[in-house]
């Protein structure tokens, strides 16, 4: 017997070399704690994780792919299809007044490189790219509550909606059944960024909507949250910009540290917000008070000014009209976003603000005033 | 020719399209002005808007003793000697105030980049700013001038003797017992045969093509109109006089 059943193992062993099991790795579901992580060798070919293995044929592969392909015959190109929505279209036209809230984009951001002024001035630009960005879905104020507590809610004067926005097309198959929901009612492609923008019900937007980069107009002030980029566990002289200590003159052992941190007698304790070493990065960060220098519309891309939007490159942040009492909106925005049905008029491709210089201009020459 | 198409190599700022956008902006500007040929040993002459300048207009020749950066903030140093002191000018290759970019003499050196040059004697940054272009003859290759440049006594501003330079004479200079020690130990002769090194410090062959590909055809058409220009230029009809 148990031979038998060591041929039926070794059997197994040798199908287990036969086939090319490098190309998927069926992730598991329940890691207990303290499991090692599954590190794969970095000259080995790279692996797809899924979820579980579905034993899918050629055909049935094949098959799926078709089907998607006909729910969703072809990516939304911006303004000329009408999505598929099956729910009724929210009206929106109502005119802008001062006060009104509405919705922001979902933004990758994709490097940064110098623009000119017209007085021969030289800034840097960050490039945000605006990619696939559509309206999921729209809570009203009646539905959305922001804060859960067990406390009984706030009585909040003004109510205000929710717009849930997502963004980047992904393949309807990777999703699971729940994330797919979301959408399902909408007929929305699933997306892989989902954020949602606290509005006012006059800014509603019916679910389906394609949000494009001429939403913002150049010149105007946003702002931008996002996660800043993850530098680990660092010391206080990186972490806090403490001076450290000498590097000589009888120093040892104590260059990079943070010295004395705190008083003794009574107190007898180190006092709480004390800057220490610890984590830093990946925290959500607002930059508030940008300026738009540029938008392309053919490729939907804005250029804000400044280096200093948080996070790496090819990552994800959120563009909003910005909150500073000062440098609000003072003449109307394109409410409650720009919809290209509406206007007859097409954009140009290329769209400035004032003082910046367009590199297909003649060369910038300053005048003697007399 | 154009090493400001490549990007940066670095994967932590790649993106494709913000190169290509880059690209587009870099070709828009080549269409306003025309970039000439040059390399780290040239002789360049730059016109410059300036606002603070008696008539907002500044004229600055140097020798090139690096080019620095990549697509739009590629950016050049020229160095000269005005009234016995070392000048150098940094200048934005894309920047919209430059008016005008003259190669006047068009070689190159043994070394990447000159910055020896400000540890050496006058005469060999020097050069007069009437200074005539001089013309290679169609089709020639870029001669390259193998000047040696002895240097000055220490201290200097760098280590110069750790960096391999082809172009520098080091004579009457004696280190110290442990500069020479921390030079043997700092020396990394196998860096040249780190193929993986090399790989990950420059474009790959593949993605270069695609890039020239795709810019060549806008660059050729700028040269035309180029040559045109200058052909007109040069051809100066006869006028009849009384």
């Amino acid at each position: 017997m148990t031979s038998f059943l060591k041929t039926i193992n070794g059997l197994q062993l040798f199908n287990k070399f036969l086939k090319p099991s490098i190309s998927t790795i069926i992730s598991k579901r329940d890691g207990g704690v303290g499991t090692p992580k599954y590190r794969h060798p970095e000259w080995l070919p790279k692996v797809t994780h899924v979820k579980h293995d579905e034993h899918l044929t050629q055909d049935n592969k094949e098959f799926i792919e078709e089907i998607v392909q006909d729910n969703y015959d072809s990516p939304i190109e911006f303004g000329t299809q009408i999505s598929p929505l099956k729910i009724d279209p929210i009206e929106p036209i109502t005119k802008w007044r001062k006060g009104l809230r509405r919705t922001g984009l979902i933004a990758k951001k994709i490097g940064v490189y110098p623009l000119w002024l017209k007085d021969g001035k030289k800034v840097s630009s960050t490039l945000l790219q605006i990619v696939d960005n559509e309206v999921v879905k729209y809570m009203p104020p009646e539905k959305f509550h922001p804060v859960r507590s067990c406390k009984p809610p706030l009585q909040i004067k003004r109510r205000l909606g929710c717009l849930v926005v997502g963004a980047e097309n992904i393949d309807p198959q990777w999703v699971t059944k729940e994330y797919y929901g979301m959408f399902k009612d909408t007929g929305v492609i699933p997306k892989r960024v989902l954020r949602r923008f606290i509005i006012s019900p006059e800014a509603a937007l019916q679910p389906g909507t394609p949000l494009i980069a001429a939403h913002f107009k150049p010149g105007e002030i946003v702002d931008i949250r996002a996660k800043t980029i993850d530098r680990g566990f660092q010391g206080v002289m990186k972490r806090w910009g403490f001076k450290g200590m000498p590097a000589s003159h009888g120093v040892t052992k104590t260059h990079r540290r943070p010295g004395n941190i705190g008083s003794g007698g009574r107190k007898a304790r180190v006092m709480p917000g004390t800057k220490m070493p610890g984590h830093m990065g990946n925290k959500w960060r607002v930059h508030r008070g940008q300026q738009i220098l540029r938008i392309n519309t053919k490729y939907n891309i804005i250029w804000i000014k400044g280096q200093n939007i948080p996070g790496e490159i090819n990552s994800y942040c959120h563009i909003y009209d910005t909150i500073l009492p000062l440098r609000r909106h003072k003449t109307a925005p394109h409410f409650p976003t720009y919809l290209p049905s509406i206007t007859k008029e097409p954009l140009p491709e290329e769209l400035y603000a004032d003082e910046v210089h367009q590199f297909s201009d003649p060369t910038i020459e300053f005048k003697e005033e007399s | 020719m154009y090493p400001e198409f490549l990007p940066d190599p670095n994967p932590l700022y790649r993106n494709a399209l913000r190169e290509k956008l880059e690209r587009i902006d870099m070709l828009a500007r080549r269409t306003r002005i025309a970039i000439p040929e040059f390399y780290v040993g040239s002789i360049l002459a730059v016109t410059y808007s300036e606002p603070h300048a008696p008539g907002k207009v500044n004229k600055f020749v140097g020798i090139c003793i690096e080019r620095n950066g990549s697509g739009l903030r590629s950016s050049f140093l020229l160095r000269n000697i005005v009234d016995n002191q070392g000048i150098e000018v940094c200048y934005e290759l894309y920047d919209p105030a430059i008016q005008k970019i003259d190669c006047l003499r068009l070689e190159k050196r043994l070394d990447s980049h000159l910055r020896y040059l400000r540890d050496a004697p006058a005469k060999y940054s020097t050069f007069p700013f009437d200074l005539e272009p001089e013309f290679l003859p169609e089709g020639a290759s870029v001669p390259v001038n193998d000047i040696k440049v002895p240097l000055n006594g220490l201290p200097w501003l760098e280590k110069w003797e750790r960096q391999e330079l082809k172009g520098i004479i080091i004579k009457g200079v004696t280190f110290s017992k442990k500069r020479n020690a921390k030079t043997k130990i700092s020396a990394k002769p196998w860096e040249k045969y780190d193929l993986m090194k090399i790989y990950r410090e420059t474009i790959p062959e593949e993605e270069q093509n695609e890039i020239f590909n795709e810019v060549y055809t806008k660059l050729h058409e700028i040269e035309i109109t180029k040559r045109r220009l200058k052909h007109k230029r040069t051809f100066i009809r006869p006028q009849k006089t009384g």
